[in-house]
């Protein structure tokens, strides 16, 4: 393939370009390489800060840089060539086409008829069936996007274990809570609110799960599940940091704002005799964003 | 070959004073054969000379780049999850218990000299290369560099750009801080939204329920070498591909489509593009050592009980992220089946947005009934329809990526959040079509001037 003809359109493309143009930009550029990789030196044999160490690093790359894309600017203005593209085949007289080519290679294998189309099932069967390897890289979701941690009677606990009672939080507060034994459950954290003052707006079916004042949602947003770690507590909502759906505390955490569309799962509770706040049972709707078996 | 006849060769090379580029250029003549004939026709390669050209060298060189510090970075990460208590140097974490992960990346920031300048560089180079190869994208759609005969490479582009944003994703996940925890959070639900197979794919996806404890360990081999591995690959076809059928070149004397005008590889271009990769580290290293980038020991270790506000992704998931915020709560149920809102703003909007731009280019051709081989490039004047679209289109992820920071517009002007969003989701709808129609206009203008004056 003749790639060159000559370089014939130099001046053209160039315009005024007379005499060699001054080294001097170059030469300051490979100065200022040298300083800075002996100043790397320095920096790194001194432990200097990240600024240093990268600030004397990228100057030598950008002198190398300056310096040698200077000099090609210059040497691509002496030197201006043109060549033909390579030619499509039907642009040239008597070149085969690459499907003329390959049809015929094709053609001894296709005419074993049944053999060639036994190869491509056969080959097709034995790809499928290497997809079952698939299957060995995690479990089947089963039951397990449907239920959490929580068990009837489940005690409410901290993060440090300690068991929830009904004076330990005050009105108007919020508590992180676990069920007993599975603080590191991220499917079953609660937020645990107190109200005293007949704020909360009892849910239909829900009257016996926020005894004395005490409710509690899952803190899984709905949305994409992130952790709903903002409490409003002025105007008494849940916020998710993410995409900034917002919850109703008092009204069943109910979505407000943002793109969530189903409220908090509330965890039914109970308060024991000994004044344990415990769980009436599981939530009774999986917790966390929607997926197909969740309807 | 025998010492002595070493000796020998090498007395008569000295004795004739050859240089040494010339020995070394006369020893490849005599072990390639043919092979060498071949590679003195191809250093005299033609690079037509534009700025336009250099943004995909950007690309070439970030992904280089993103290699030599990934390397460094490897020697110093843990991919396990497996629970420390943190005792290294940054106090504030001191006595914090986190995944090994996480605190081998502390370490790596704070104790391993030029560590966290090399962890800067690489998170600056895969911002960049993203950036990179979005406006190489747009330079080869606004000036119909798309045509045939490089179908075939933009498809390859198109394809980069997709394993690049999302090795990039798998990267922002791995220190296992906050932010990344949050993210895999939000991945993890977005592959629970499809139907039917979506909560088992999520947990093939990340070997159990989130947040499955071997995550990082399963991400980290796809990250340093599945991907990378198809990117280079992809790299190469393209490169290849471009090597075989030259660069396109911008109209002007002496052009067409069978002659290409350029620099010849060597030396000027070979040295300009040497030069070039410098440049470009060199910049990616003043960022890497100038301005603070992911700083994750200011986010905390990941646990699925904290969250911080304003959490931003990196600025290439930025769209995705809007669309996931201002695509309302249309839940749907059927029977007993539950399809989550998310699965249309997270899983049907990206099939949305790159199936046509990866059909693009038969679209065009069969819009303009010209299927012919192009080598010259055409100016976004010359075609008003196409440039129109392509405004639109940006105008349309530009308003996405705005989205996606809305919390933190919001608080940082001082705006009502809703209202904010409620403008958005308008302008989701209104101002795409309105700038395409706009730049028709104009563009429109413009050829029609060129036509009449030539200028």
């Amino acid at each position: 393939m003749e790639v060159e003809d000559g370089g014939a359109v130099s001046d053209r493309e160039t315009g005024t370009h007379g005499g060699s143009p001054p080294g001097w930009p170059a030469a300051i550029g490979l100065l200022v390489t040298v300083v800075g990789a002996v100043g790397f030196v320095v920096a790194f044999v001194t432990n200097a800060s990240t600024a240093w160490l990268g600030g004397s690093l990228a100057a030598a790359l950008l002198g190398l840089g300056v310096a040698l894309a200077y000099w090609g600017r210059d040497l691509a203005g002496d030197e201006v060539i043109s060549g033909p593209y390579p030619a499509p085949h039907d642009d040239v007289p008597g070149a085969a086409a690459l499907g003329g080519d390959l049809e015929q290679s094709a053609h001894v294998i296709t005419r074993r008829r049944f053999l060639s189309r036994f190869l491509i099932a056969g080959v097709g069967v034995f790809a499928v069936s290497q997809a079952v390897i698939l299957g060995a890289l995690g479990p089947r979701p089963g039951r397990s996007l449907f239920v959490t941690a929580w068990r009837p009677g489940s005690r409410l606990v901290t993060f440090d274990g300690e068991p929830v009672t009904r004076d330990v939080l005050a009105a108007g507060g919020i508590l992180v809570a676990f069920p007993e034994g599975h603080t590191d459950a991220a499917d079953s954290q609660i937020a645990l609110f107190h109200f005293i003052g007949g704020e909360l707006k009892p849910q239909p079916g829900r009257e016996t799960w926020s005894p004395e004042g005490f409710v509690a949602y899952s803190r899984i947003c709905t949305h994409v599940g992130c952790t709903v770690a903002q409490y409003m507590d002025e105007v008494q909502m849940l916020a998710c940091p993410c995409h900034q759906s917002t919850f109703d505390i008092l009204d069943g955490a109910r979505p407000l704002a943002g793109p969530a569309r189903r409220p908090l799962p509330q965890l039914p509770l109970a308060i024991d005799p000994q004044g344990y706040l415990v769980a009436q049972s599981d939530f009774t709707e999986p917790v966390g964003p929607g997926f197909w078996d969740a309807g | 070959m025998s010492d002595r006849r070493l000796m020998r060769s090498l007395r008569t090379a000295f004795g004739v004073r050859r240089s040494p580029l010339r020995r070394a250029a006369g020893w490849l003549d005599e072990n390639l054969g043919g092979g060498s004939r071949l590679l003195r026709e191809e250093l005299r390669h033609v690079f037509p000379d534009s700025w336009a050209f250099f943004l995909g060298e950007i690309a070439l060189y970030c992904f280089i780049l993103l290699v030599v510090t990934g390397i460094f970075l490897g020697l110093f990460f843990h991919a396990s999850q497996a629970p420390v208590v943190y005792h290294g140097s940054y106090q504030p974490l001191v006595g914090v218990p986190m995944s090994d992960a996480y605190s081998s990346v502390l370490d790596l920031s704070f104790n391993v000299r030029a560590g966290l300048l090399v962890r800067q560089v690489h998170h600056w180079a895969a911002l960049v290369f993203v950036a990179a190869l979005m406006i190489h994208l747009l330079r080869m759609f606004f000036t119909g560099a798309y045509r045939r005969p490089r179908r075939i490479n933009w498809v390859i582009g198109l394809s980069l750009l997709m394993l690049v944003g999302f090795n990039g994703l798998l990267g922002y996940s791995l220190p296992d801080d906050l932010l990344s925890g949050a993210g895999l959070r939000i991945a993890y639900s977005i592959t629970e939204s499809i139907p039917f197979l979506g909560p088992t794919l999520a947990s093939l996806m990340f070997g159990g329920q989130f947040p499955a404890s071997g995550i990082i360990a399963r991400i980290y081999p796809v990250h340093i070498f599945l991907l990378p591995a198809g990117i280079a690959g992809l790299l190469g076809l393209h490169m290849g591909m471009l090597w075989l059928q030259r660069h396109t070149e911008f109209p002007g004397p002496g052009r067409d489509d069978r002659t290409i005008v350029g620099t010849p590889m060597v030396p000027a271009y070979a040295l300009r593009t040497s030069g070039y990769l410098m440049l470009v580290a060199g910049v990616l290293t003043a960022f890497g050592g100038l301005l603070q980038i992911n700083p994750v020991w200011l986010y905390g270790p990941y646990t699925p009980w904290d969250a911080t506000t304003s959490a931003q992704p990196d600025w290439y998931m930025g769209w995705l992220e809007g669309a996931v915020r201002m695509f309302p709560g249309w839940d749907i149920q059927i029977g007993g089946f539950l399809l989550p809102a998310v699965f249309w703003p997270a899983v049907i909007l990206p099939g949305l947005i790159f199936t046509p731009l990866f059909l693009w280019p038969w679209l065009d051709g069969m819009a303009l009934r010209d299927g012919g081989f192009h080598n010259v490039l055409t100016l976004p004047s010359e075609r008003p329809g196409r440039t129109a679209i392509g405004a639109g289109f940006v105008t349309f992820l530009t308003v996405l990526l705005v989205a996606g920071g809305d919390d933190v517009l919001a608080s940082a002007f001082g705006l009502s959040l809703p209202v904010l969003l409620r403008t958005l989701q308008v302008l989701f709808f209104v101002a795409p079509p309105i700038v395409a129609l706009l730049t028709y206009v104009v563009f429109r203008r413009r050829a029609q001037r060129w036509l009449a004056t030539g200028r």
